[in-house]
């Protein structure tokens, strides 16, 4: 890459204002006491602080992951707070009027008034502010329609068999170390319930922040949707800039039953990190769906934030003639790492999935595709596709691509493709010689390179996602 | 020969032959004509037992069997060729090994002994020559890498190989120039003898220069709706098919 | 140090091997012991098991004592210089007459000894390769081709390996190390074969070859033993500038079969093409992992690997495509593809690329199918039955790689074998097609 282009690299993160809210922080560490203190600020049933405390026991016993193409310090977790809230909420306000009117305003600087009626029309937020969820907007109306959507901590009370039904049914406490730890301290999120045959009126969307200084957030998301029910999904985040590195551990479950769609679509957009890499947040992401019968699954995610990203939405294709569908983009500058791609476990018959996934590295970063696609011996008839496509922008970035393929089925067919490329001179000089800047032209290519999975994204957020990728590649160009 | 009575047909759940009936005697040679969609290659395919191409109604008798019970290679074996539109190509699989496995199986069928390998290797050679491919042929993947014209004249030299009763040409004269559709009428022509039959679906009367017909039939819709002898031939050269539409409808 | 890891090792003292050698030796055996031994969650033998290694205690050397096995074992027909080892042992009785640059390890004179020094084990990283260390350690003999610069290895060079079982469970250590000096050309063919007996010995080879600037190797390795052998192998390269490899393997599967491909790009303008072919049968295992590093600019590598999976076989690849920081202009690619026969087949297969430069062209596929149905239509429409169209297709899936091998003389050797091995009638495709 052209000198040019590199001597652009520079990055503005809009996101990273610090919000001046007094807030109860449990002091770092973290033992059972910590884990049973959640549970109690939550008021939890006893079931749900013994699930919490089978996590922590499994957690101690398990060893952090090392095998992604990932670098980072060892984490102390003893210095990580594991529980902040802002004080204004322990008053349980009832109604947006009683919300702290600075928590209003970080959400409205955010891009997210939470004032229905200032609102984007037809999209609900649930907004989490570290440990808890602040609001959820027209959930009056979303009720009309049978649908659930609050959360987590308020439908354990409410909900409590659909929680103890569904909750772990996806991602069991022990399924990794992240999930395991989410599963011990897990503080919000939100629960979706989708009543059998209903279309969900309304995209549902969380917007999460971190605020706190040396504060994990630990979210834990859980979506229901029932027989023959419909409902699309989607999640915003970030964080102040910080030179400490900030744990979000989450854990995302989706249960599509027969007939039933979810679309679960986010644009990641954490605190990446500072030009030299100080700062940022490390990213360890559990999110998986089951599929049933005639069900599908669609992941979109556009990622860009976050110094560390270990995240893989994965898909389960369990009952027959189900669908998964993966669609990612990556963006990694400066002294990013992700490491990101799916599972698609295809138990079923006929089973089918889509995986495209475009990485794209600039400055000293490092993007890396690691998907699994398996067909297990009853996948009778199953199919996947796979499009890996890196684009590597600068020459002390990188890109790689891992894909795991398995098969035990004669009949399944899998094809994989994956290709790299970099934006070249020559495509530079054409622009720029057609009257468009360097950076103009490169957030262009990008685009373009992007669009496969950009018009997977619900409109409002391919817009926002276009602007994201633009304001990420400020600076890789030159 | 080939009785073939109130024919409906489907692909992939959609019906494209809506009651087509002919009847071929030996030695015959019938041109099937018509517009793009009408079902010329649809009638090919179903009647040489493609899957995903269904019978739905109708009958099918081939040299007096039911021609629609029998598998595929069975009709192959029993003397039914179709010379594809589009020949696959095959890489890996050399012209010469797959010759002498279709040849080989017909033999077998017919309680004939196999031909020994140098006999076989002459005949091949002399097939091609008679169609004007280099014998160097046999020895590439099936169709892999020829040209148009090349394949066209290897469906040719396939069908003088497995002489079979009833010949049926898929728009084999498309994207030929007229020194291969030479070379192929010659070779059909070369195979007419009295008893074998002969299925010419094309688009053009082009090919009708050359292979002279008995009976002209146009295809619409999905069924004959026009018979004639090669003079229909002419008369759709010179008008199109429109006229024809709209007098059937 | 596991059982096996110090059993290995005492191997290593039963033998007389030169004192010249004595570094290497000592410097394997302690890569050897400090190895921690790979189980399920180290990615290099993530699928499969070295558990049937384990199961051989008490090691020992095999001997040629009886070397009847290799009349019962078919050659290739090729007007070439044929080295016969059994068991390990080279066979002089049975071999032709070592040529002009071609000396075994223990031969060498003052001359050969440095410069076996200077490259053996020195191709391979024996941190990053188990058994190149287990090698390294168990060096005693082995075979040098030298070719001076400008030169060309007259004829081919045939190396023939084979197994034949012993009384108790045997062990062979083979070495070659191929030096091509600048300009230089040379044909190597490495044969592993064993008589048809129900086998039970342990082979570990390994190759190291450096090809110098604008020097070409044609190489080829065929792995047809019976299925009980085990087998670790590997294929170290490394290319200089403008020097060009050509390598073609095939193997049948076996209880434990491993077989590694290291090319190291080190010099510009160098090429390599690798095609390969795996055909597991029965229970047997096959792991073949490829490795390309592209250390420096402008140079190409292109992997082509096919394999048919049958019975209860299962086959692992992984293809890695390492592109070093510097490499720009580099153009790479890697295909693999694979046919399940079986409902109790298994195939994983891992094509990998970790890209650090970004002026590069890098692209793999890899697809699990099954056979194009409009190719088992065209054929049964000409009257071949379902079953043979099948049969024919498959051979043809591999038959594509083979056409593309240059030394005519292998065709002719493995057409007829493996179109046997998908149950055609030989005599088809064996003389017919190339007569």
């Amino acid at each position: 890459m052209t000198e040019q282009v590199e001597s652009l690299i520079k990055k503005d993160y809009a996101a990273g204002f610090h919000s001046a809210i007094e807030s109860e922080t449990l002091p770092p560490g973290l033992d059972e006491d910590v884990v049973r203190f959640i549970s109690a600020k939550k008021e939890e049933p006893e079931w749900l602080l013994e699930w919490r405390l089978k996590a922590f026991r499994a957690w101690q016993e398990m060893e952090e992951p090392t095998w992604a193409h990932v670098h980072y310090p060892e984490i102390d977790f003893q210095a990580v707070s594991f529980y902040s809230a802002p004080k204004s909420m322990d008053s349980k306000p009832q109604s947006l009027d009683e919300v702290d009117p600075e928590l209003l305003a970080t959400y409205a600087k955010l891009g997210i008034p939470l004032h229905e009626q200032e609102m984007l029309a037809g999209v609900a937020v649930d907004a989490v502010f570290d440990s808890v969820s602040v609001v959820t907007t027209f959930r009056a109306k979303l009720f009309e329609a049978g649908v659930i959507f609050c959360p987590i901590s308020e439908a354990v009370h409410k909900y409590p068999e659909l929680l103890k039904k569904y909750l772990g049914s996806v991602v069991p406490q022990k399924d990794n170390y992240y999930a395991a730890l989410n599963s011990a301290v897990f503080s919000d999120g939100s629960f979706v319930y989708i009543p059998k045959g209903v279309r969900c009126p309304m995209e549902l969307s969380t917007y999460f922040r971190i605020n706190e200084m040396n504060t994990g957030q630990f979210e834990r998301t859980l979506i229901v949707a029932d027989e023959g029910s419909y409902v699309s999904y989607l999640e915003g985040c970030t964080a102040p800039m910080r030179d400490e590195n900030q744990l979000h551990a989450a854990v995302v479950e989706l249960v599509a039953l027969d007939d039933a769609q979810i679309k679960y679509s986010t644009v990641q957009n954490w605190y990446p990190g500072n030009a030299e890499g100080k700062g940022g947040i490390y990213n360890f992401v559990t999110k998986r769906g089951i599929a049933h019968t005639n069900a599908k699954i669609s992941w979109t995610q556009v990622e860009t934030g976050s110094a560390v990203t270990w995240k893989y939405p994965s898909c389960i294709l369990k009952g027959d003639n189900s669908v998964g569908e993966f669609y990612s983009v990556a963006l990694t500058n400066n002294f990013q790492q992700a490491d990101t791609g799916t599972k698609m476990i295809h138990l079923g018959k006929n089973t089918r999935s889509t995986i495209i996934a475009k990485g794209i590295s600039a400055g000293r970063s490092n993007s890396s595709y690691r998907g699994l696609v398996r067909m297990n011996p009853g996948a009778e008839g199953a199919r996947n596709f796979t499009q890996c496509d890196s684009l590597l922008i600068g020459d002390r970035c990188g890109a790689h691509t891992f894909p795991y393929i398995e098969s035990k089925n004669p009949s399944a067919v899998i094809e994989h493709e994956a290709t790299t490329s970099k934006v070249s001179d020559d495509q530079l000089f054409l622009c720029q010689q057609r009257g468009l800047d360097a950076e103009k032209a490169v957030s262009m290519i990008v685009n373009g390179f992007c669009r496969e999975v950009f018009k997977e994204l619900p409109m409002e957020f391919a817009v926002e996602a276009g602007k994201l990728l633009e304001v990420s590649l400020e600076g890789s160009v030159g | 020969m080939l009785n073939i009575s109130d024919l409906y047909g489907k692909v992939e759940e959609k019906d494209i032959l809506k009651g087509l009936s002919i009847d071929v005697k030996p030695g015959e040679v019938h041109a099937i004509m018509g517009p793009n969609g009408s079902g010329k290659s649809t009638l090919g395919n179903i009647l040489s037992g493609r899957p995903g191409y269904e019978a739905t109604a109708g009958s099918v008798t081939f040299k007096g069997q039911d021609l629609l019970e029998m598998g595929t290679e069975e009709r192959a074996r029993e003397g039914l060729f179709l010379a594809f539109q589009y020949p696959v190509e095959i890489p890996g699989v050399s012209n010469m090994e797959f010759l002498k496995a279709a040849v080989d199986a017909k033999r077998k069928h017919h309680a004939q002994s196999d031909l020994s390998s140098v006999d076989f290797l002459k005949l091949a050679r002399e097939t091609c020559k008679r169609v004007d491919l280099d014998a160097s042929f046999l020895k590439r993947g099936v169709n892999e890498g020829f040209s148009g014209g090349e394949k066209k004249r290897n469906e040719i030299m396939q069908m003088m190989l497995l002489e079979p009763d009833l010949c049926i040409l898929d728009e084999t004269d498309s994207g030929l120039d007229i020194d291969a559709l030479q070379i192929v009428a010659n070779g059909v022509n070369a195979m007419r003898d009295g008893n074998r039959s002969f299925l010419v679906v094309t688009h053009y009367q082009r090919l009708l220069d050359y292979i002279i017909p008995d009976y002209v039939h146009v295809l619409a819709g999905g069924r004959i709706v026009k018979s004639g002898d090669k003079s229909l031939a002419l008369e759709l050269e010179a008008k199109g098919y429109g006229w024809l539409e709209n007098e059937v409808a | 140090m596991t059982d096996f890891q110090q059993s290995a090792l005492q191997l290593a003292n039963k033998q007389q091997a030169a004192t010249w050698l004595q570094p290497l030796r000592e410097q394997g055996a302690a890569n050897w012991s400090a190895a921690s031994w790979p189980g399920r969650k180290t990615e290099a033998w993530k699928y499969i098991s070295l558990a049937p290694l384990q199961q051989q205690s008490n090691l020992r050397w095999g001997t040629d004592a009886d070397d009847s096995a290799v009349d019962s074992v078919e050659q290739v027909e090729l007007d070439a210089t044929c080295l016969v080892f059994v068991n390990g042992r080279f066979n002089a009785a049975r071999s032709s007459a070592l040529p002009a640059g071609v000396v075994r390890f223990s031969d060498a004179n003052a001359e050969q000894q440095p410069l076996i020094q200077q490259h053996l084990g020195k191709v391979v990283d024996s941190e990053r390769h188990l058994f190149a260390a287990l090698s390294n350690a168990w060096v005693e003999d082995g075979i040098l081709v030298y070719v001076p610069r400008n030169k060309k290895l007259d004829k081919p060079l045939y190396i023939l390996n084979v197994a034949t079982p012993e009384a108790e469970s045997a062990v062979a250590s083979q070495r070659l190390l191929v030096v091509l000096e600048e300009g230089s050309e040379a044909e190597v063919i490495e044969h592993f074969a064993s008589d048809a007996r129900e086998q039970n010995g342990f082979v570990n080879s390994l190759t190291e070859v450096v090809i110098g600037a604008n020097a070409r190797l044609q190489h080829y390795r065929i792995n047809l033993e019976e299925e009980n052998l085990l087998h670790v192998g590997g294929v170290h390269v490394d290319l200089h500038r403008d020097a060009r490899f050509h390598g073609f393997t095939l193997a049948q599967g076996s209880r434990l079969k491993r077989i590694d491909y290291q090319l190291n790009m080190r010099g510009e303008g160098a090429h390599m093409e690798l095609n390969g072919v795996y055909l597991p049968r029965n229970k047997q295992v096959i792991d073949y992992h490829t490795n390309v590093e592209h250390c420096v600019p402008n140079c190409t590598s292109n992997e082509v690997f096919r394999g048919i999976i049958g019975d209860s076989a299962k086959a692992v690849f992984n293809g890695r495509i390492h592109i070093h920081p510097k490499a720009q202009k580099t153009l790479a690619e890697l295909s693999n593809k694979n046919l399940l026969t079986s409902r109790t087949a298994e195939i994983n297969t891992k094509p990998e690329l970790e890209i650090y430069a970004d002026d590069v062209r890098c692209a793999h596929g890899a697809t699990i199918s099954q056979l194009d149905e409009t190719s088992l239509y065209y054929l049964q429409s000409r009257g071949i039955s379902a079953a043979d169209a099948t049969t024919m297709l498959s051979f043809g899936f591999i038959n594509e790689l083979l056409n593309q091998v240059p030394e005519q003389a292998i065709q002719d050797y493995l057409r007829p074998r493996l179109s046997s091995l998908f149950g055609q009638a030989s005599e088809r495709v064996g003389h017919l097609t190339y007569e």
